[in-house]
């Protein structure tokens, strides 16, 4: 336990020293400025670029459209970033050698996996919050926030796909030995999973709903019910990737 | 008296390639050992296998009477190990990574701050408050030494101290592992010999993958004692006169010439010597140089190597 939460504060210094929170926390908090704006001003631009003589009509933004842009941008910008970012949480270690030193004074091989899942979890949720705070704040500031259903379960949702996405991080940072191992991997499991979709039979069992299907359950499309599967075939992959991170990396030659 | 380490018939390849060859020695307690190998003889690799990182082919290693298992080994927290380029996290300074160190092997706060203290001080980096990114190789070196010696461990396994180093940089370290000796049991990899005979007690030659020579230096070099008369001639002539003598020429089968000296090889020094000399005498041949070369570990080296 206290090997746990060294391993974990010396994490925390590496994510702050080497600027991994402030990209992180730069990049979510401009998302979740732009989400709201862009919703205002898109019908007030599209208006600008329209040659003279031309009318078009634009419905008035909604609440519902600051969250659309919430739910485009936060899992295309905002997870391919967060990926990125954490892509070298193995290799970086494996391939200067630092963590020889550590594991040869007695770290728990398992310590060193659950302490970077960990940080990792712990920067996603930060930097998340922040980005959804300053959204809700914004759109509730223009619109009221009417119209509205399941805002908090939708972004639950997609926050625990978040989670498996960091999960497959670190399976694939174990498996391969560089960054670019680790993001193909990574990105082959989202592929995967958006090709598995394309089967209807097994479309509700499919976790990439936690991503991709959150405006339908905010437009009362979807039910809570729906989302539950796949919440639960999320959470065992997550349970599933941190153990075979651990089994693997203990039986790895360093 | 316990060894310390133990390995018994140790074996490693990768893929076909066979590294290390039914390797097994031990190593006593409060012992200096000296790993000797040429570059690529296997010795990072067996001090790997001892660390756990690797896995062996076949064979078992014991420290401190505990086997050693492959992985999550619960025998590292008997030792010290000091990387060939040991690598920090260079974003962290010296006294924070010790403390890192510290916690993970479990030591009081307050343990951890004499220890790192005391070692930065013993390896001259007490005053290097900046972060380790900016350190140079023999910094990076020292600070080695003191994350290894942090946990009091019982065997200190060092991968090539010395080998990146400037003259005074060498003997520094040197100085800190003869400094601990006493404390604790030190395994050392070297292929630069002189720090050997500085240091050692006991020695073992790693090559193609197979124990070539182990045992104390001393025990070694009376071993090998095939000791050398050298004789230098003012000229080439006065060296012909000499070894047309019968007397010398059974002496002269192992003998290297060049073209006023010659040395000759011999187990029995002392015989060798009255006789060459009785011979010198007898056709008064005066040479300019005389002298009993004893066996170096570069030559013992050398001999098992090549």
């Amino acid at each position: 336990m206290k090997s746990y939460l060294a391993f974990t504060k010396k994490e925390f210094c590496e994510t702050v020293r080497t600027y991994k929170l402030l990209i992180m926390g730069a990049v979510f908090l401009l998302l979740g400025m732009m989400n709201p704006i862009t919703a205002k001003i898109t019908p007030q631009l599209l208006k600008s670029f329209m040659p003279a003589g031309i009318e078009i009509t634009i419905a008035e933004p909604t609440a519902m459209d600051s969250w659309a842009q919430f739910f485009k941008n936060v899992p295309q910008m905002g997870l391919i970033i967060l990926v990125i970012i954490f892509s070298g949480i193995m290799a970086n270690e494996f391939s200067r050698g630092t963590l020889i030193n550590m594991l040869t004074k007695g770290l728990s091989r398992s310590v060193v996996i659950l302490s970077k899942f960990t940080m990792a979890v712990l920067l996603w949720t930060a930097s998340y919050a922040l980005c959804f705070g300053v959204t809700y704040v914004y759109t509730a500031y223009f619109w009221k926030g009417d119209g509205v259903s399941n805002i908090l379960f939708s972004v639950f949702c997609l926050w625990l796909f978040g989670i498996l996405l960091l999960a497959t991080i670190m399976l694939g940072g174990v498996i391969f030995n560089s960054s670019y191992g680790c993001l193909l991997f990574t990105g082959g499991f989202v592929v995967a999973l958006l090709l598995i979709n394309i089967v209807p039979r097994l479309q509700k069992y499919n976790p990439i709903t936690l991503a991709s299907s959150n405006m339908a359950l905010l437009a009362n499309e979807m039910s809570v019910a729906d989302f539950t599967l796949p919440i639960v075939i999320c959470c065992l992959a997550v349970i599933g990737f941190v153990i075979s991170a651990i089994a693997l990396f203990n039986k790895k030659q360093l | 008296m316990m060894d310390t380490l133990c390995i018994e018939n140790l074996s490693k390849s990768f893929g076909t390639h066979k590294v290390i060859d039914n390797l097994s020695f031990t190593v006593p307690e409060h012992a200096i050992f000296g790993f000797l190998g040429q570059n690529g003889a296997g010795k990072t690799t067996t001090m790997k296998m001892i660390l756990g990182l690797l896995k062996p082919t076949s064979g078992s290693i014991t420290v401190c009477g505990e086997p050693v298992r492959y992985g999550q080994t619960k025998t590292n927290r008997y030792i010290g190990y000091l990387p060939d380029v040991p690598e920090f996290y260079g974003y962290m300074k010296p006294y924070e990574y010790l403390k890192l160190c510290g916690e993970i092997t479990d030591l009081s706060i307050k343990e951890i701050k004499n220890k790192s203290e005391e070692l930065l001080t013993l390896v001259g980096l007490d005053k290097a408050n900046k972060r380790i990114g900016g350190f140079s190789r023999g910094m990076k070196q020292r600070l080695g030494i003191a994350q290894a010696l942090l946990n009091e461990p019982k065997l200190l396994i060092c991968d090539e101290p010395t080998s990146a180093l400037d003259p005074l940089g060498r003997k520094e370290v040197l100085d800190i592992l003869l400094q601990v000796k006493g404390k604790t049991t030190v395994v050392f990899s070297t292929h630069i010999l002189s720090d050997v005979e500085r240091i050692c007690d006991r020695i073992a030659i790693l090559h193609n993958g197979e124990l070539a020579l182990s045992g104390t230096l001393s025990d070694i070099k009376e071993q090998h004692k095939q000791n050398g008369l050298l004789i230098e001639f003012t000229s080439q002539a006065d060296k012909e006169q000499f070894i047309s003598s019968p007397q010398v020429a059974s002496l002269l089968t192992t003998a290297e010439q060049t073209d006023t000296s010659l040395v000759i090889h011999s187990h029995n020094i002392d015989k060798t010597e009255s006789a060459v000399l009785a011979t010198l005498v007898e056709k008064q041949l005066l040479p300019i140089k005389i002298e009993v070369q004893e066996p170096t570990l570069e030559s013992l080296f050398m001999e098992v190597v090549s």
